[in-house]
């Protein structure tokens, strides 16, 4: 069964079970969406009346500046997992396009926008890389891209030597202090644009829906004439490119390109590469995705770190409180459902 | 125990007015920030306590980052800046990366020092306090070769390859070989091993694979330095001369045993300590001295060196005077050395 609320799902298979058809305040009630967004609100009521700094504008900036790129890091995640598929290179390449975007900038000179998009193109090759050989071999994604997480670190830190460039236009880091309306990030806006062309990708195109219907069943999107290995090494690619926009943000966060920005091997992004779209609703067996609800979950991760943070609670205790606050998010969306289902609501 | 002898020593100096009473003592919130879990860090938690009571801060908080994340000590810095701390010694999450969020901590009003790991130029940070790590590899691997008699086979052990003190150390430890002109010689450099799991897994396997081809070992991050001291043990190889890393109770009492030769302390406490005696000065009123007698390293030309002396088995038992003397010399001169204070 579908829920009416995601952004984008396949049709039911025909034969399935007849439902009837909620109405569509009941659908955004019901909705992975909704719930998300009560538990933000509700969240953000209780921080902003419980800690003064909450609500200062140096906090909305930073909050809004890691939403912006917790938000891109989960939907370059949710772009393979809608193939059923997953990318555990993310972050690796996330890393390597920042570091090539830093090197076409300080050591070739290379205009601003030319090396964005070399740097978006190199994400979306090394995703592609992915896709090919996830494609041919027939191994499961988790495996390739173990692989080639280690490979493509490996070789940007053996060819950058661990050195960072720093040497970049003031632009890169005046953009990652920019603000837009008030103190919200431009960061939050660009990805903001991002969930846009996407939703519009899943929803309004043949290519986004062959998407959908690959990861929903590979064999019978097939036989109705999908090329189902093509389809499956463009969400590979695009996650590469998303990958390395989600880089290229984190260098205008921090105006430098360095290999570190997502950890050894760049795993600091796993975390929050699955959390977003699996919170947001977007289903790990694919054919599902939730493009608005990897921006709420990405934002509810980051309203409750700020929280707990400013709330002086020991850092590592912050871990088990959001998993605790996770697992209350489930349980309390399941309950709710239970809850509407015996009053035959849905 | 070191700790409290240095803390006594240090409290003395501060009644005695050598730390006069602070100038700003009553606003000054001092954060202590690594850039993650580390046992390194350790001693900066009672540094800041120490600190907090002898120069009378508002604040001398140690705050850990809960994983070794370059993200995850910034959100930590921008929550602590919200939370009204202004005076920050960092160690940064990265050297060029950590230049942004300092840059913010000033843009607010706050004022930061790296500490025991430098910001590269340009950087918003006052200065950087630490081991001069690549002299420090030197020295250690001179002492190592000297313990080998001059020649043989060295195995490097080392941390993080993200991290640029990394490459510094790899460099001074084969310099160190270089300068014997072919006698002794890197025949093995093992990085990104400073976290157990990785340790143990090639340490082990490396010399269990190889502990007849090499002479020695000098380890630079602290815990290759550890896990080597108990692999030595287990091999009951004295014949393998080492010279390790900083205080951990393993590697001391490897030297004291005769499994390790010694190690190149570094001065934790005395960073943390010295740090925000510093930055409670700066925000009462003290100024930098441009032409103080600021080192230089790989990453800035502001570097205090907080000091490092190789401890052998005949200072085992009392390494700490060696640290706590350095401190006190740092301390004692550094208004007149390095600030101009109205």
């Amino acid at each position: 069964m579908t829920t009416a609320a995601s952004d984008s799902a396949t049709t039911p298979e025909p034969g399935a079970a007849e439902v009837p058809r909620p109405s569509v305040t009941l659908q955004v009630l019901l909705s992975n969406e909704f719930g998300l967004a009560a538990l933000i609100a509700v969240a953000v009521v209780i921080f902003a009346t419980s800690l003064p700094g909450f609500t200062s504008p140096f906090s909305l900036f930073t909050l809004s500046r890691q939403i912006g790129i917790d938000t891109m890091i989960g939907l370059a995640m949710m772009a393979v997992i809608v193939t059923g598929g997953l990318d555990l290179s993310v972050g690796a390449i996330g890393a390597c396009a920042a570091m090539f975007f830093g090197f076409g900038l300080e050591q070739l000179g290379l205009p601003l926008p030319v090396a964005i998009v070399f740097a978006l193109l190199l994400g979306a090759g090394l995703g592609a890389i992915n896709g090919i050989t996830v494609v041919r071999s027939g191994v499961h994604s988790f495996i390739i891209t173990l692989a080639s997480m280690s490979i493509f670190f490996g070789v940007m830190i053996y060819l950058t030597q661990a050195k960072g460039f720093n040497g970049l236009p003031p632009g890169v880091a005046a953009f990652g202090r920019m603000k837009l309306v008030g103190p919200v990030s431009v960061l939050l806006v660009t990805t903001l644009a991002v969930c846009a062309g996407l939703l519009v990708l899943y929803r309004f195109t043949a290519l986004g829906r062959q998407m959908l219907s690959a990861g929903a069943n590979a064999r019978a999107a097939e036989l109705s004439g999908i090329e189902v290995g093509r389809t499956l090494i463009f969400c590979h690619a695009l996650t590469g490119a998303l990958a390395a926009l989600a880089g290229l943000m984190l260098t205008a966060r921090t105006g430098a390109a360095v290999p570190s920005m997502a950890g050894h091997l760049g795993q600091d992004w796993l975390l929050p590469a699955f959390l977003a779209p699996v919170l947001g609703g977007t289903l790990l067996t694919g054919g599902r995705v939730s493009v608005i609800g990897t921006l709420l979950g990405a934002t509810f991760v980051t309203v409750i770190t700020s929280g707990l943070l400013l709330m002086r609670v020991s850092e590592f205790w912050v871990q088990a409180f959001l998993g605790l606050m996770l697992l209350a998010a489930v349980l309390i969306d399941k309950a709710r459902h239970t809850l509407l289902r015996r009053r035959g609501m849905i | 125990m070191r700790n409290s002898i240095l803390k006594s020593g240090l409290a003395m100096l501060a009644v005695a007015g050598l730390a006069s009473p602070a100038l700003a003592g009553s606003d000054t919130k001092v954060a202590l920030v690594p850039g993650g879990p580390h046992p390194y860090f350790a001693a900066w938690e009672q540094a800041g306590k120490d600190a907090m009571k002898d120069f009378s801060l508002a604040a001398g908080d140690y705050r850990v980052p809960q994983k070794w994340e370059l993200s995850q000590q910034s959100q930590l810095l921008e929550s602590l800046l919200t939370q009204g701390y202004n005076a920050f010694l960092i160690f940064p999450g990265d050297a060029v990366g950590t230049n942004a969020v300092v840059q913010e901590i000033v843009d607010n009003k706050g004022i930061a020092i790296a500490t025991a790991g430098c910001l590269k130029d340009p950087t918003p940070a006052l200065f950087c306090m630490g081991t001069d790590t690549g002299n420090s590899a030197y020295l250690g691997t001179k002492e190592l070769i000297k313990a080998m008699g001059g020649k043989g086979r060295i195995a490097h052990f080392t941390g993080f390859l993200v991290d640029p003190n990394t490459q510094l150390r790899i460099d001074a430890v084969k310099k160190a070989a270089d300068e014997t002109n072919g006698a002794v010689t890197v025949v093995q450099v093992i990085a990104d091993i400073d976290a157990p799991q990785p340790a143990e897994e090639k340490i082990n396997a490396y010399l269990a694979a190889h502990a007849a081809d090499v002479d020695g070992i000098v380890t630079t991050a602290w815990v290759p330095a550890v896990t080597a001291a108990n692999s030595l043990r287990k091999l009951g190889d004295k014949r393998i001369k080492m010279v390790g890393i900083d205080h951990d109770e393993v590697v001391i009492k490897a030297i004291k045993d005769g499994f390790v030769n010694g190690t190149m302390l570094q001065n934790p406490y005395g960073q943390g300590y010295l740090g925000s005696y510093v930055l409670n000065k700066l925000r009462g009123g003290c100024k930098l001295k441009d032409d103080a007698p600021w080192k230089s390293n790989a990453l800035t030309k502001k570097f205090v060196d907080s000091g490092t002396v190789f401890v052998d088995a005949s200072q085992a038992d009392n390494y700490v005077d060696a640290m706590r003397a350095i401190t006190k010399t740092i301390l004692a001169n550094f208004e007149k050395d390095y600030m101009t204070c109205s």
